[in-house]
């Protein structure tokens, strides 16, 4: 991406913050990453409860196939979606890398298992540019944005668009 | 098979432990009970104390296909049901009877094997039926009466001296309250498991023994902390009945009939969530018995019968279930009649000892408006009644008798909230199948299962039922060589089908969670539970399976 594009750019996105947040210079984003295939996905850090082992996941019979089945999260039923196949991405077989990622998202509590778990990253909203539509396969809806960021390149989640159904 | 590979023989041993002291204590108390009726104790309580062990006894012996004990028990809670309501059947006679029962069932309990001679328990259990036919027709209708007058000197004594000790609570914290038992239910699960797993590898000793104690007096804390939870949550059936009188004479009026309607066990408590779901099917019922059952006044005359029919809804606790029971002194069924409808509907009705008729009657369409006038009788969406009863958990049974009269019988879960279930191994995968819908368990031999039209068929009880595989069923991961070792016969009205699995694993009270939307509506599951081992597993949904029966291979 040209320089003057990117700096075009950002200047528009701290006009955009400027306005909706007055007094936030540079605002960041919390960010917890995790690896799906190849790729480092985040999702904002206020939406994630924990990050838990993977233990015994029950299948459901006659579940969607993007859901893995239910886990025993110290006594209550935890729904946990196989995110890769969520994304269009071949499902993986579980390693000791594997983790579930608790969220809330409206009100909902659901596990996410992805591959690995990195880190909760820091990143300048500023450096959020919009999706290249080569970034992801299938309906690409739920990202927001890729954050460019320390060599990084890291895909924004809508949680509430890649989960809950429209129906 | 050695006996440590064998499933079903670790399960006999438990059983044995279980139940040998139940069935003990039952022989016992006959003998006690013959005692005090001889010097002129009624032994109320001591009568009613028995519900509970018969009940297990006969749940337990079922589930591990063990027919003998289970009739025998069965049999025994139907005399001591009888006896219970009526003080003036105490009598040596029946007495004796009783403690005969009770040495048999310690015998079956004590020996019990899959081939046991059933012998020794079909007579006795002639025996009962004999006797409890001649004791009913002796003593016709006493019973409403005086039930009536001994619940009113119960309120009237509850009712003294208790005002300000009521506290209002908000029924979510119930459930929230129910869900940590259920959590110290789990818990208790895997300390018993982890002490039999001790048990097995070393043999015993006294600190194990010590152990066991200690796992069994913790059960009965969280066995009385439950019941006292589930006490908080119910209402009395009366919140239900109590709408009752007004449509039945305004029903009645309608359809040109005179009915009087003489309820009884008002008092009987229900879960909440259980009686919101119960008045719709039981007002369908009733409707149903005054539009259909019950003859005009013109046609009781001209039959002898009074010219007001009577209508009897009965509540009573039943060892953990509450069975409510309608009956009518109208015209009856019409069999025949019901019979020829069936077929015509290309129900399958050959021989007419195969399929009674009370799994007739509950069959979808036979509710067409021209069945009502066709029969002469009942069958007015009857299925979706039945459909109504069983998503409760609950069963629904039929007793009729041409222009005597028809009862219907509601047996009901008292609680949505915990079931007691069969947790069954498929391909390495658990599942808990409710016990109020298994009917038994069966070992499979060899060359009992034939195949008719692509779907597994076997001889039980003498009819013809379908056995469905457990892992095709509930899409377990298939690639398997060895043939299922057992069946669950799942029974509910007249369906019933049988559900093929590797393992039975024994029985546990499960608590029931729900199950979240982003898993879709499986219709072969209803839910899901946590195992003792912390394991989730998912509650088979048997009656949308026997419902599916006809579709679903």
């Amino acid at each position: 991406m040209p320089a003057e594009e990117l700096l075009g750019f950002t200047d528009t996105m701290e006009a955009r913050s400027a306005a909706e947040a007055a007094p936030a210079p540079g605002p960041e984003l919390h960010l917890l990453t995790f690896a799906l295939d190849r790729e480092e996905f985040g999702i904002p850090v206020t939406q994630v409860r924990e990050v838990i082992r993977v233990a015994d996941i029950t299948r459901v019979p006659q579940a969607p196939a993007h859901v893995r089945g239910v886990a025993n999260l110290r006594g209550r039923i935890l729904a946990v979606v196989e995110l890769r196949s969520r994304l269009g991405l071949a499902p993986a077989e579980l390693t000791p890398r594997s983790r579930v990622v608790v969220v809330e998202v409206r009100g909902r509590v659901l596990g996410l298992l992805v591959d690995a778990v990195s880190q909760v990253t820091k990143v300048p909203q500023a450096s959020v540019v919009p999706a290249p539509e080569e970034v992801v396969s299938g309906d690409a809806g739920y990202v927001t944005g890729v954050a460019r960021w320390q060599s990084r390149l890291i895909i924004l989640l809508d949680l509430e668009k890649a989960l809950l159904p429209t129906e | 098979m050695s006996r440590d590979e064998n499933p079903f023989g670790e399960l006999l041993q438990d059983y044995v432990l279980e139940c040998l002291p139940l069935a003990e204590q039952i022989a016992d108390a006959f003998v006690e009970l013959e005692r005090q009726w001889r010097d002129g104790d009624p032994a109320d309580d001591l009568l009613a104390s028995l519900a509970g062990r018969l009940h297990t006894v006969k749940g337990n012996s079922a589930m591990m296909g063990l027919a003998p004990a289970q009739e025998v028990a069965h049999a025994l809670e139907d005399a001591c049901g009888l006896l219970r309501r009526s003080p003036e059947r105490r009598t040596d006679a029946s007495a004796s009877l009783l403690v005969a029962g009770g040495e048999l069932l310690a015998d079956l309990v004590r020996n019990a094997a899959p081939d046991l001679d059933p012998v020794p328990a079909a007579s006795f259990v002639e025996r009962v039926r004999r006797w409890m036919e001649a004791e009913v027709s002796l003593l016709p209708g006493t019973l409403p009466e005086r039930r009536r007058a001994d619940r009113r000197t119960g309120s009237d004594a509850a009712g003294s001296g208790k005002v300000d000790s009521v506290v209002r609570v908000d029924f979510r914290r119930l459930d929230a309250m129910l869900e940590v038992l259920g959590e110290g239910l789990i818990q208790h699960s895997a300390l018993a498991e982890a002490y039999r797993g001790l048990v097995r590898q070393t043999g015993g000793c006294d600190e194990l023994e010590r152990l066991d104690q200690a796992v069994l007096a913790l059960e009965k804390t969280l066995k009385r902390l439950e019941s006292t939870l589930m006490d908080t949550r119910l209402l009395p059936i009366s919140t239900v009945f109590g709408r009752f009188p007004r449509m039945v004479r305004d029903t009645a009026e309608g359809a040109g009939k005179r009915v009087r309607l003489v309820h009884s066990g008002g008092e009987t408590p229900l879960d909440k969530a259980v009686l919101d779901r119960l008045s719709e099917p039981l007002l369908h019922l009733v409707s149903n018995a005054i539009v259909h059952g019950i003859e005009s006044p013109d046609a009781r005359r001209a039959s002898g019968k009074p010219e007001e029919g009577t209508l009897r809804l009965d509540a009573a606790p039943m060892a953990g279930r509450v069975v409510i029971r309608l009956g009518d002194d109208g015209r009856g069924l019409d069999e025949l009649a019901i019979r020829k409808k069936a077929e015509g509907l290309g129900h399958e009705v050959r021989s007419e000892d195969a399929i009674p008729l009370r799994s007739l009657i509950f069959l979808p369409g036979l509710s067409t408006a021209d069945t009502v006038s066709a029969l002469a009788g009942r069958g007015v969406g009857l299925d979706v009644v039945a459909g109504a009863i069983h998503a409760l958990g609950g069963t629904i049974d039929v007793a009729t008798e041409r222009g005597k009269g028809t009862t219907f019988t509601l047996s009901l879960p008292v609680t949505l909230a915990i079931v007691r279930s069969l947790i069954v191994e498929i391909d390495h995968e658990r599942f808990a199948v409710p016990l109020a819908h298994v009917a038994e368990t069966v070992r499979v031999e060899p060359e009992t299962i034939r195949e008719i039209n692509h779907r597994g068929v076997t001889q039980w009880r003498g009819d013809l039922i379908h056995v469905a595989d457990g892992g095709a069923m509930l899409g377990t991961a298939a690639d398997r060589i060895e043939p299922r070792r057992f069946y669950v016969v799942m029974a509910a009205g007249g369906r019933r089908r049988g559900l093929l699995v590797d393992r039975l694993v024994g029985h546990q009270d499960v608590v029931v969670k729900g199950l979240d939307p982003t898993l879709g509506r499986p219709d072969v599951v209803s839910g899901t539970t946590i195992l003792g081992d912390g394991r989730v597993a998912c509650i088979v949904d048997a009656v949308r399976i026997l419902e599916g029966g006809r579709r679903a291979g």
